[in-house]
């Protein structure tokens, strides 16, 4: 059913219950030189979909079983953020609107021209490709900051704030000598070179933790 | 009859001794109280000891009363007779024969009331038949009495048998005459309240009319011995009088006031020779009272019946929703009913003496019933289309007709509407059922040529590949890709061609559109015997939407219903049709007692070509369900719990949902 999938690779999964569409689209793709792994039906996707795959989901939405967009539930359900990009037949207007806010990143209308193919569907890897830096990026982040210390954070939380030396030793009641020493410690932690990228990083720090708060008031904010 | 009287008289005197109370005691007393005390009034001059009188009132009270309360009371009249034999007259005759001929009155007076009784003539006479019967009966029944009595004295040697013919005579004629003048007046008790009340209404008729009954009697007794009874003649014209104007009751009652005065006169100023002369006359008097007055009671009723009769029938036409026209042979019109005015004007009405053509033209009456449709022409002129039908009018009316005349212009117009209602929900089926072929079409075949475009575009890639840079087979290839793309371009034209602007948005009533598609259905649900329950919630408000294509969803499901009713045994063919509200939801669900559908085929119920129909498309639900969801609502089955069958809900948000794409 499943084409061996090299983890890492971009990979276009197509799922369509006809055979002919399958195979046919399989065919097209691979021949503009994108790897492709072909499934009948929502279920055997989601059977054997590993975390580890890239690229993006090109899907049917009419299909017996699992609907395109209950297939498109599931997965955010799952926090899969595979992109994906539907099929539709001509004139499902009402259904591919809901596909689109669904978070469906573009709609192919059935017969599908090969160069509009490989545009959409090169788009939506491009995107997968983004999504999947940004997701490095914030893990690298993350795992800095968490090698700093409490001192070496909150002098952090400060300068995002914008704060002076000697107001961040003022607010820590620490001397503006010790700021500069955590200061230095904690750039060479973040591997950060300049004082900007310092800020940008607490910035994003802060909005993840506001988000958390919005998500989720329950839980006491730091 | 007489055998039954005597058995019944005997059976009756045990009942009347069983059941004796205070309500018999009295009926008893009185009627023998009466009797004594009209033998005194009447004895008249007796004849040697035979007790025979010019006129007995007793027999006429006798008759009456068992008349009225039933032959059984016979068996009290022997103690009349004997009580009053011995109280008026004192008579000398031995007690056996006096008992043997009371019997014998009380046996055969007792008959002549069963017969009478049996003739319904305890009831007031009100026919001439009924007068006739009541004479004949007396004038045989009195001769039997008379013979009867009169030969009992006679064999027991209490008169001579020279003397018998004699005495039968003057008994007869006198019981006879009581009989006559006395019972059809006591019948008759219960009438009596309207003679008082015409003597109220006509006091003055009424004094004349005495007047001229006691001038003839007053002339009669003035005149010497030898002329009294030449004069008699002059009673019948106030009789006559009487009876013309009164009828019966007051006839029998001058008859017997005339009676009464004779008998009294007669006690002074008639010589016994001219008795029987007497009674003659006196009975004819009676008897032409008597029949006149039921000749003229008769008539009275004949012209009551025949009044009351005329007034239905006036009523009747003056109702009558049609105009209805009496025509004589001619073609003259003799009556027009209101209706007729109203459709034809005042010159239809018989004071005009219009002619039936003129309304009618090109009307034929030759065949003595008929119908016909003609143009008729109203008062202005104008046309309209007249059912007409006729009937040739029985003897003594005949050689005329009575016409009556139905506008039908307006049953014409109400079915052209249905004959265009029908039209268009016919158009509109044909386009929703080509909208669906062309959907599901369109579809299936938009596949195969998705994978031919794509087959034909990899083509193109591997001729690059193999055989390098050919461009003739790449030109080909794309040509045929692109043409590909047109057949489907096509379809979709086809597609949006039906789809378009299909959905029309009105106010539609939901008992309106139902009654509408029961109607149609009719006739079918008549020739299958299925029963239809119809039951729509009356608050259910108008719904937005296009209510041709509601009407088109009912009439599928109600098709479908009929179909599957009729695959399961008479009795049980039922089909239910409801319709609810439900916050901002009307709920319409359609259920019937057929087989139902089986497990397989109803997952695919609503796909267009899934039928289990030989003859269907399978397009009907498919179709159906196309046309609920585009006005944002649903169509759904399941197996109907309480009838067996199939069950199809139809959910209808009241208004429209503003996400709905109306395509």
């Amino acid at each position: 059913m499943s084409n061996p999938v090299h983890m890492g690779d971009p990979t276009v999964f197509v799922v369509d219950d006809d055979a002919s569409i399958r195979d046919a689209l399989s065919l097209l793709i691979s021949l503009k030189g994108l790897r492709t792994s072909v499934f009948a039906s929502a279920e055997d996707f989601l059977a054997v979909y590993e975390p580890g795959w890239r690229g993006c989901l090109l899907t049917d939405l009419k299909m017996p079983g699992m609907s395109g967009l209950e297939l498109q539930t599931v997965l955010r359900e799952r926090g899969i953020t595979l992109p994906v990009v539907v099929l539709t037949a001509h004139g499902d207007v009402s259904t591919t609107r809901a596909a689109l806010k669904k978070g469906a990143v573009d709609f192919l209308e059935k017969p599908v021209d090969d160069d509009v193919l490989v545009d959409v569907l090169m788009n939506a890897i491009r995107i997968d490709g983004e999504r999947h830096l940004a997701h490095v990026h914030r893990a690298q982040t993350v795992a800095r900051l968490e090698r700093l210390t409490p001192r070496e954070r909150d002098v952090l939380d400060l300068l995002a704030e914008g704060l002076q030396h000697r107001e961040i030793a003022e607010r820590l009641a620490i001397s503006p000598r010790t700021v500069e020493v955590y200061k230095a410690r904690m750039m060479e932690k973040l591997q950060c070179h300049t004082l900007a990228e310092v800020v940008r990083i607490g910035a994003e720090v802060r909005k993840e933790r506001s988000e958390q708060q919005v998500d989720d008031p329950a839980r006491p904010g730091n | 009859m007489i055998r039954t009287a005597f058995v019944g008289a005997s059976n009756a005197s045990r009942t009347l001794l069983r059941r004796w109370n205070s309500r018999t005691a009295v009926i008893a007393l009185v009627y023998v109280v009466l009797y004594v005390l009209l033998e005194w009034l009447s004895h008249v001059r007796p004849r040697l000891a035979l007790g025979i009188t010019p006129w007995s009132p007793q027999a006429g009270l006798t008759l009456a009363f068992l008349v009225l309360y039933g032959p059984r009371w016979s068996a009290v009249t022997p103690a009349a007779v004997l009580l009053s034999e011995g109280l008026v007259r004192g008579t000398l005759v031995a007690l056996p024969v006096l008992l043997a001929a009371s019997l014998w009155i009380a046996v055969v007076y007792g008959a002549l009331a069963a017969i009478l009784r049996h003739w319904e003539l305890q009831a007031p006479i009100r026919t001439a038949i009924g007068a006739v019967r009541l004479v004949g009966i007396s004038v045989g029944g009195t001769l039997i009495v008379a013979a009867g009595y009169v030969g009992i004295f006679v064999a027991a040697g209490e008169l001579p048998a020279s003397a018998a013919m004699t005495g039968i005579a003057r008994y007869w004629v006198g019981d006879l005459n009581g009989i006559l003048t006395l019972t059809p007046l006591l019948i008759h008790v219960t009438a009596w309240r309207e003679c008082l009340r015409r003597l109220r209404t006509h006091p003055w008729e009424i004094l004349a009319q005495i007047a001229a009954v006691i001038l003839p009697l007053w002339i009669i007794f003035v005149l010497p011995a030898g002329d009294q009874l030449r004069f008699f003649y002059l009673l019948f014209v106030p009789v006559i009088w009487i009876a013309l104007r009164w009828s019966l009751p007051g006839a029998m009652l001058a008859v017997l006031a005339i009676q009464i005065g004779l008998i009294v006169a007669a006690q002074t100023h008639i010589p016994t020779p001219r008795f029987i002369d007497l009674q003659f006359l006196m009975l004819t008097l009676s008897l032409t009272a008597l029949l006149l007055g039921a000749v003229v009671t008769e008539r009275a009723g004949v012209l009551r019946r025949v009044a009351m009769r005329e007034a239905e029938q006036r009523a009747l036409l003056a109702v009558a929703p049609d105009g209805v026209l009496a025509v004589d042979a001619s073609g003259g019109i003799r009556m027009a009913n209101p209706a007729a005015l109203r459709l034809f004007g005042e010159r239809a009405s018989a004071q005009q003496r219009p002619r039936l053509t003129a309304l009618l033209p090109g009307i034929e009456l030759e065949i003595p019933e008929g119908r016909a449709t003609l143009d008729g022409r109203r008062e202005d002129g104008s046309r309209f289309p007249a059912e007409i039908a006729w009937a040739r009018l029985d003897a003594p009316a005949n050689e005329g007709f009575l016409v009556t005349v139905r506008d039908a212009t307006d049953r014409r117009r109400a079915e052209e509407q249905l004959r265009e209602r029908d039209a268009a929900l016919a158009r509109a089926m044909r386009f929703a059922v080509a909208g669906e072929l062309a959907s599901a079409l369109a579809h299936e075949l938009n596949q195969p040529i998705t994978a031919l475009v794509s087959y034909l575009q990899a083509s193109e890639i591997l001729a690059a590949q193999f055989v390098g840079e050919n461009d003739r087979l790449q030109t080909t290839l794309s040509k045929a890709a692109q043409e590909a793309i047109r057949a489907s371009e096509v379809l979709r034209r086809l597609r949006d061609f039906y789809q378009g602007g299909a959905l029309k948005l009105e106010t539609v009533h939901i008992p309106a559109a139902c009654s509408a598609v029961v109607r149609a259905f009719e006739d079918r649900l008549r020739r299958a015997n299925a029963s239809l329950v119809v039951r729509i919630d009356p608050s259910i408000p108008a719904v937005q939407g296009d209510g041709t294509q509601l009407e088109i969803v009912l009439h599928n499901l109600l098709a479908n219903a009929i179909d599957a009713v009729m695959q399961v045994a008479r009795p049980w063919r039922r089909i239910e049709i409801h319709a609810v509200c439900e916050e901002s939801m009307v709920t319409l669900r359609v259920e019937d007692s057929g087989q139902g559908v089986a497990p397989d085929v109803s997952k695919n119920l609503f796909e267009p070509f899934v039928t289990s129909k030989p003859d269907g498309m399978g397009l009907g639900l498919a179709i159906s369900r196309s046309l609920i969801r585009a006005r944002g609502g649903e169509l759904s089955f399941e197996p109907s719990r309480k009838l067996g069958g199939a069950s199809f809900t139809v959910l209808l948000p009241i208004e429209i949902p503003p996400d709905t794409p109306l395509l």
